[in-house]
């Protein structure tokens, strides 16, 4: 440990490392105590933090004025549907990369590694696009019904675009590579077919790099914001959590906007931030994966 | 990336085709066979929404189309380019000039503070809370961030009221033209710090402690320590926080949009991926729109190629 071999209390970096945590921590301070703030306390000089009394009358009224259940509902199946759609299609992507020997698997695995350098917002119009003019839903004159808006009108719109990832399968399968040979081979001799092999000896294998997956997916999709603020733009039945903050301001008590839109963030922020504190270690070991190698 | 791909052509000579003989033939096709069955529904998904929107997206850049009937689009050639970067519109100035201020300002500043940031907390106990402390803005969602700057920026707002204390006046972060952009960046560069912390606290952690103890018997101080050994030997951390941030710099725009609505006052904080989405989606200009789309592609990978070119040779030099 360098840590030990100074002899000196490292003041600097405790006065930087403090200083800069401060400003981490301030900006989410002061959304929680604005949360609290009444119509008269917010937006006026001078600036005070603390709230006059914690009252809750800013999270009832999030509660009624951006019918905060219903983008709660809508995040939860989004999030969830794509979390699970990521696990699954990357560890049996993932699996047949690292273990299985076929024509193509060379080309296959470059090509996934390239999908994660196509940026998205280059995919967004013509992926808007596609969902407008999907067939048999009412996209296309495919089999009648044309022009209802496609999938757009569907909450599977905000759930397929996110539905592989091509970070996942690299994810996967580099993991998957270290796993012994010997074990699936001894799987083979004992009469299991691909399918088993994978679902029965390497799934209950890759827990660790699930968990990392499935955290870093489920934050993602709880937050993501542009693709879903497209499609809810013109189906506000769709709006998630963040979206639906963002776009309902307007709808709002105008005497204390911001304090209802604080209260709102604090309560969409909070289910992440417990999920992200349990697992962290998870979470991290993700982010230093991506970035080493 | 070119590290990776290079990682990964090694890995797969790992499995040599087995001894071929008859018996196992059929056994190799029938793992063949698996192995596209548990491919497949990755495949389809990057056929329908990787490769054909990409080839869409290369078909509308050199189309005349708006509104939704297919039956209307006209091929335009390169006019949508000559549209877009024609000297007197605004996509070339202010807009990327915009896009390039917001992602060099705010990935010099993640960069410089991470790697400040980072060295400090590396010489600390309780490295895992500091850590985590760094990296809350990442976990937050982009609106819950635009939103609580936005406030902070108002003149009644925290920023406001800590430079009142100080005896200055309060300032428009937000509606003066000339800060506008400045104090998004500087959200945008707070936003990330906490990424760039992660993987640089990694890096530092992989460097060799005897080094140090080398440089401390022939008696160096910290300051030439970081100089001579930290920075030389976190150089593949940092160039891919570098890279990587730059790359996310130069696309991003919900902070933008969650700030600024519009990319307002009058364009200052318009950039690039922001006026595609606005000409797309309020517009219906999928030609104009998927033109800066590509001219945004082709700017982000130019300057990676450049990082990784200086990159290149700065390694030569040292070593």
């Amino acid at each position: 440990m360098r840590a030990r071999r100074r002899s000196r209390f490292p003041w600097f970096s405790y006065l930087v490392v403090i200083a800069g945590g401060v400003a981490m921590v301030m900006p989410f301070l002061d959304m929680v105590m604005s949360s609290f703030k009444g119509a008269g306390e917010y937006g006026v000089l001078p600036y005070q933090l603390l709230p006059n009394s914690f009252d809750l009358a800013n999270y009832r009224a999030a509660f009624d004025q951006l019918d905060l259940l219903r983008l709660f509902r809508n995040s939860v199946i989004v999030t969830v549907a794509v979390t699970v759609s990521v696990l699954v299609t990357s560890s049996m992507a993932g699996y047949a990369l690292a273990k299985l020997r076929f024509r193509g698997r060379a080309i296959i695995f470059r090509f996934i590694l390239a999908t994660m350098m196509l940026p998205p917002f280059l995919l967004l119009i013509p992926d808007f696009l596609i969902m407008l003019n999907w067939p048999l839903v009412g996209g296309n004159d495919v089999l009648g019904r044309g022009g209802d808006g496609g999938l757009t009108t569907s909450i599977v719109s905000l759930i397929l675009p996110f539905a592989v990832s091509g970070f996942g399968i690299f994810l996967m399968r580099q993991f998957m590579v270290s796993l012994p040979d010997e074990m699936l081979e001894a799987a083979r001799i004992d009469g299991a077919n691909q399918w088993q092999t994978w679902r029965l000896i390497v799934l209950p294998q890759t827990r660790p790099v699930a968990i990392t997956l499935g955290l870093i997916t489920f934050i993602g999709m709880w937050n993501e914001y542009i693709w879903t603020l497209l499609i809810s733009s013109s189906n506000p039945d769709l709006m998630t959590l963040p979206v639906g903050i963002q776009l309902l301001q307007s709808f709002l008590d105008p005497d204390r906007t911001m304090p209802i839109v604080m209260a709102g963030l604090v309560i969409s922020t909070l289910p992440v931030l417990a999920i992200f504190l349990v697992f962290q270690k998870y979470y991290v070991r993700g982010v230093v994966l991506s970035g080493l190698k | 990336m070119a590290a990776l791909t290079e990682m990964v052509v090694h890995d797969s000579a790992r499995h040599p085709p087995g001894k071929a003989s008859a018996g196992r033939s059929a056994m190799a096709r029938q793992e063949s066979l698996a192995a596209y069955l548990f491919l497949s529904p990755a495949l389809l998904f990057f056929g329908v929404f990787l490769v054909l929107p990409f080839l869409f997206a290369l078909v509308l850049a050199v189309s005349d189309w708006s509104g939704f009937d297919l039956g209307t689009i006209r091929w335009a050639g390169l006019d949508n380019f000559a549209d877009v970067l024609k000297p007197d519109g605004a996509f070339v100035k202010p807009i990327l000039v915009n896009t390039l201020l917001f992602a060099f300002g705010s990935v010099a500043l993640a960069t410089a503070g991470s790697l400040l940031v980072a060295s400090c907390i590396d010489r600390l106990r309780f490295q895992g809370f500091w850590r985590v402390l760094y990296f809350l803005p990442v976990v937050a969602t982009v609106v819950a961030i635009g939103n609580i700057w936005k406030m902070m920026y108002q003149p009644a707002g925290l920023i406001n009221g800590l430079l009142n204390k100080l005896g200055v006046n309060s300032v428009g972060f937000l509606s003066d033209p000339h800060l506008a952009l400045p104090a998004v960046t500087v959200v945008h560069a707070w936003a990330s710090i906490g990424g760039a912390v992660l993987i640089l606290i990694a890096g530092l952690k992989a460097i060799d402690g005897t080094y140090y103890e080398a440089a401390e018997v022939d008696g160096a101080n910290s300051w030439q320590m970081f100089w001579q050994i930290t920075l030389p030997l976190l150089r593949p951390s940092l160039l891919f926080v570098l890279i990587t941030q730059f790359i996310g710099g130069l696309q991003s725009f919900a902070l933008i949009i969650v700030m600024t609505t519009d990319g307002g006052p009058v364009n200052a904080t318009n950039v690039a991926a922001f006026e595609m989405y606005q000409q797309a989606f309020k517009f219906g200009a999928w030609g104009t729109a998927s033109a800066m789309a590509m001219v945004l592609f082709v700017v982000i990978f130019l300057i990676t190629l450049l990082q990784l070119w200086i990159a290149r040779r700065k390694g030569e030099e040292t070593s």
